[in-house]
């Protein structure tokens, strides 16, 4: 499938007006330069949209992008200069040290008057959100790498307002430096120094509860699925949906996730309980009550956790939750009972209270037809019974997605025999590598789900050493890779195991979950091309255990082994029959 | 230029009358804000290093207060009269009043000349200009600042002699402190700032670019330089500043045809801004005479010296490329002048809006003084932004609804202004 690049110049946005929700511009920019993936894709999207929504709503549900403003790459150069912060940018030095540096810095006099006339109009929650040059290339997606901060601003005084927004911009631009990020510049083989970093500055789509304020819910909804279950067809797509806000979904947490086909089928468990354990029990909202504990370089530093209880006494979980009646072990959907809540957003998917999934189809149809590839959106739903129209659809993000359509046919026959290391039937990813020689893995002999902490810094540094060599490895380990949760696997971040060319999940009959559905890590592993492999231990398939640990171990501890092979290993995957096979 | 004839105060009382006509102000209102409100006259006595003595004449005029208290510099200057004196603290209760700040018109000065005076004399004079008058300045009555001449140091030298009169401390007496020491961030730039954040917002109404634009400049001290800084960041280009040549006694201009460096010319510049001409010749700079800056083939006039500077004569030398004037200086117009600039259709952004980035900063300072608690750069830098185009935007919008000249306009705002607060307190 191919696609097209989309660039926006920022000429073609009109500039900032500081009467900013009086403008009648939706998207605007402060600066000249470029303005980033994120906006681009924004910009690019927002015609489409006006020509096929208008303003009008479609099933009682307004769609449109909250009202936006861009700083430019301009204004980021003309940061850099002015503070002449390169040197301790390009340090290397810790993500605190280069964060504190930025929040020294201050803006050049050409920026803050446009900032701080923005600040004193506005006293809504913004979000200041990364949209940074190579975030533009489609096939280096920097999605999750950069910073995201949102501020609650609604403090009375429009010093301390335009303070924690000064705060909030300087700490996405420190983080174009991070470690994270820097690792993701080695991947890609781009000097940090290229990297420049828009930012969009969004108002926060939600509502205030009490002390939270925050959307009913948020999804991310991509148009091909590679991790296709039951009946569903890959190009058919995946939504995601999160009560509160879209973090939940972004880190890779709890989310109630279905194919658009089936929106009312749910997802393999065995049980109700089992359900209840894999569904959404807390969620993120903007914190609007007693100011945090001052940490400006913390993303989440006005961030809160609320729990189901804390959304039914918002009155956020009608649409959103079924209950569990434990008297005859069933779900039942929505609050009207008494019992135990889950998040299966049932009332709209099944009770169609809000014709949600048909205008998410509509509208991974619409993009995917402007940007002629397969994309990824997200989007924050609010509703107010009490409005002319009672659902508003934000539109918070585009981006498109890299699906390969070379193919690439593994036989039954390839999947058996001495040489093979490793076989999946849902592996991600497409085509042939056979380059590597390097396997680092989570020894299965001395695993447990109590060390899993440990393990995720020993891979880091593995990791780093990988990257300083140049050398792409297989990895392998147990548990969703990725999960928060560290019981329910390793809880690292990608810019842990970023080296690593090819993954492999595996079950143990002692952390038998649900493997990772890839959430954080997807949009990265399918755009740098990574296959990933899910094995169940219970499964036709068993990894070749005893012959990798009869191999000589180049690095180890006691819970990983680092092994450098004579010859490079051969590796398949057909991504539509999600068949994958690692030959020695 | 005929300037023996020239009198800076009958010019801002033609400008006042010429606005109290358009605003149809009642007498008693006119004679209440034609002339200032109280004037101190005194003489500065000082012992000289060699030992001898000498007394400098010293002046602060308080045209008006009833926005607040009073506002204005303090000019140490060998060619300083009371008429100029008079003129300036009304512009200032128009400036005030212009960026709507609750503040009045003040203004002070002593006729010297500090290149030929120690720093030891120069301290006698700051000490013994406020000795006169403690009595009747201070944080709620009467806030001096530095100007021509006078610098943090002398700001510094007044405070320490005022709360040594009264015993206490008063870091908002006086603004244009070094910071650290009850100074603002971000005041040094204040007023050069303020004149382009006003530029900017002119060209955006003219909708040119300013990268498209190309400028002369009249001046290079403080104001100047921190005009051009921030215009050359908007992308627009400075071809010619001009500035006071200390031992010649006369002005030059320096031209480059593809744009001055400002941070070059800098080095080759002396404390009260003279550049160093056979350096800047070297360089590869154009020396031309003092006058030359207002005939450049340029797109924008900002004359950022002093006062009397673009005359019915100096304005017949402007090329006819000149779209924007904005004044940096205090009246850097005549009245007369201002017919040929408003009959060739030339966008002029008046002095007392243009320059008012300096008041603005130091209200801000006084502020921060009275709270003794201070503001980072970012904030007080954003808020003098917001404050300067929001007070241009109203001057503009009045221009326009009102077809009225852009130094009328401004007047119209800040003369009703005060004349209602007048009005208000029950004056008038």
């Amino acid at each position: 499938m191919t696609h097209k690049r989309i660039q926006i110049l920022s000429e073609k946005l009109p500039e900032f007006d500081r009467r900013f929700f009086e403008s009648e511009s939706i998207i605007s920019r402060i600066g000249d330069g470029a303005i980033g993936g994120k906006a681009s894709g924004l910009a690019f999207i927002k015609d489409t949209l006006a020509e096929n929504f208008g303003s009008g709503a479609v099933n009682g549900i307004r769609v449109g992008i909250p009202r936006m403003v861009v700083l430019t790459t301009g204004l980021f150069d003309h940061f850099m200069k002015h503070n002449d912060l390169y040197k301790t940018a390009l340090s290397g030095e810790s993500n605190t040290f280069i964060a504190d540096a930025f929040n020294r810095a201050s803006f050049p006099p050409d920026m803050v008057g446009d900032l701080r006339a923005m600040i004193e109009s506005v006293r809504t929650p913004l979000a200041i959100r990364s949209s940074s040059l190579l975030e533009d290339d489609m096939y280096e997606p920097f999605a999750g790498v950069y910073a995201t901060k949102m501020i609650p601003n609604n403090q009375p005084d429009a010093d301390t307002r335009f303070r924690k927004f000064s705060e909030a911009i300087k700490f996405v631009y420190a983080s174009t430096f991070f470690k994270s990020a820097r690792d993701y510049h080695r991947v890609t083989g781009r000097a940090s120094e290229d990297e420049k970093m828009a930012v969009i500055v969004q108002e926060v789509v939600g509502f205030r509860h009490y002390n939270r304020f925050y959307p009913h819910f948020s999804g991310v909804a991509r148009s091909f699925n590679f991790y296709p279950t039951g009946q569903a067809k890959p190009e058919e797509g995946v939504i995601d949906l999160a009560l509160g806000l879209g973090k939940t979904i972004v880190d890779g947490g709890l989310a109630w996730s279905y194919s658009p086909a089936y929106p009312r089928v749910g997802p393999p468990v065995s049980s109700p309980r089992e359900l209840m354990k894999k569904t959404q029990t807390e969620f993120w909202a903007v914190n609007m009550g007693k100011p945090p504990q001052y940490d400006p370089i913390k993303e989440t530093e006005y961030l809160v956790k609320g729990s189901l209880a804390d959304a039914e006494y918002d009155g956020t979980l009608d649409y959103a939750a079924s209950t569990y009646r434990p008297a005859d072990d069933k779900i039942v959907m929505g609050i009207g009972a008494s019992g135990p809540r889950l998040v299966t957003f049932a009332p709209i998917l099944v009770g169609e209270m809000i014709k949600l999934n048909d205008l998410v189809v509509r509208l991974l149809d619409i993009c995917e037809r402007a940007a002629e590839t397969a994309i990824e959106i997200e989007f924050a739903i609010t509703y107010d019974r009490k409005a002319e129209i009672p659902v508003r659809f934000g539109f918070l993000q585009v981006r498109p997605m890299v699906v390969s359509d070379a193919r690439l046919n593994i036989e039954d026959g390839e999947m058996t025999g001495d040489d093979v290391l490793a076989v999946s039937e849902r592996a991600l990813g497409n085509g042939e590598i056979s380059g590597i020689k390097d396997v680092v893995y989570v020894t299965p002999e001395n695993f447990d789900a109590a060390n899993t902490r440990t393990i995720a810094a020993q891979l880091e540094a593995i990791n780093r050493r990988m990257l300083n060599d140049r050398r792409p490895y297989l990895l392998i380990g147990f548990g969703r890779w990725g999960s928060s949760d560290p019981w329910l696997g390793i809880p690292v971040e990608w810019s842990q195991v970023s080296g690593a060319r090819v993954i492999v999940e595996a079950s143990t009959p002692e952390m038998n979950v649900e493997l990772s559905q890839g959430a954080h890590f997807f949009h990265n592993l399918t755009s740098f091309q990574i296959f990933y492999f899910t094995i169940n231990h219970a499964g036709p398939y068993r990894i070749k255990w005893e012959w990798l640990n009869q191999q000589n171990a180049v690095y180890q501890t006691e819970f990983i082994r680092h092994i450098t092979l004579a010859r490079p290993l051969n590796i398949k995957v057909d991504g539509r029959s999600g068949r994958g096979v690692i030959r020695i | 230029m005929n300037k023996e004839a020239f009198n800076p105060f009958r010019m801002a009382q033609t400008q006042f009358d010429h606005v109290a006509d358009i605003l149809e102000l009642n007498e008693p209102t006119r004679d209440l804000l034609r002339n200032p409100m109280r004037e101190y006259h005194f003489n500065i006595p000082i012992r000289m290093d060699d030992g001898t003595s000498k007394v400098f004449r010293g002046f602060r005029v308080q045209h008006n207060d009833a926005r607040g208290p009073c506002k204005g510099v303090i000019r140490f200057h060998p060619q300083e009269t009371i008429d100029t004196v008079r003129a300036l603290s009304m512009w200032m209760t128009w400036k005030c009043a212009v960026v709507d700040i609750p503040l009045g018109g003040g203004k002070g000065g002593v006729i010297c000349d500090p290149h030929n005076l120690s720093a030891r004399e120069q301290e006698q004079i700051c000490r013994g200009w406020v000795r006169q008058l403690a009595r009747v300045v201070g944080p709620l009555a009467d806030v001096p600042a530095p100007d021509v001449m006078t610098s943090a140091q002398h700001m510094l030298w007044m405070l320490d002699e005022y709360e040594h009169i009264y015993g206490n401390k008063f870091p908002g007496f006086i603004t244009g402190k070094p910071v650290g020491m009850g100074g603002s961030l971000g005041r040094t730039e204040a007023t050069g700032f303020g004149v382009v954040y006003t530029l900017r917002e002119a060209l955006k109404q003219l909708n040119i670019k300013p990268e498209d634009m190309l400028a002369s400049v009249q001046g290079f001290g403080n104001v100047a330089q921190y005009a051009i800084r921030l215009y050359s960041q908007l992308g627009g280009t400075v071809i010619c500043v001009s500035c006071w040549d200390q031992n010649d006694q006369t002005s030059y201009s320096f031209k480059k045809k593809d744009g001055i460096d400002l941070d070059a010319l800098l080095k080759i510049t002396d404390r009260f801004g003279g550049i160093d001409k056979d350096k800047a010749k070297d360089m590869g700079y154009e020396i031309l005479p003092g006058d030359a800056w207002i005939e450049q083939e340029v797109d924008i006039l900002i004359p950022a010296a002093l006062e009397n500077q673009i005359t019915v004569e100096t304005a017949q030398k402007m090329s006819p490329r000149v779209k924007v004037i904005a004044e940096g200086a205090n009246g850097p117009t005549t009245p007369e002048a201002d017919k040929i600039i408003a009959e060739r259709n030339i966008f002029l952004i008046p002095d007392f809006l243009a320059n008012a980035g300096g008041v603005t900063c130091s209200y801000f300072e006084q502020v921060q003084s009275n709270m003794n608690y201070y503001w980072e750069k970012d904030e007080v830098l954003g808020k003098l932004d917001v404050k300067m185009t929001s007070a241009f935007l109203a001057v503009s919008d009045m221009a326009r609804k009102r077809k009225l000249y852009m130094r009328d306009a401004a007047y119209v705002i800040s003369v009703a202004r005060v004349a209602q607060a007048c009005s208000d307190r029950g004056w008038v």
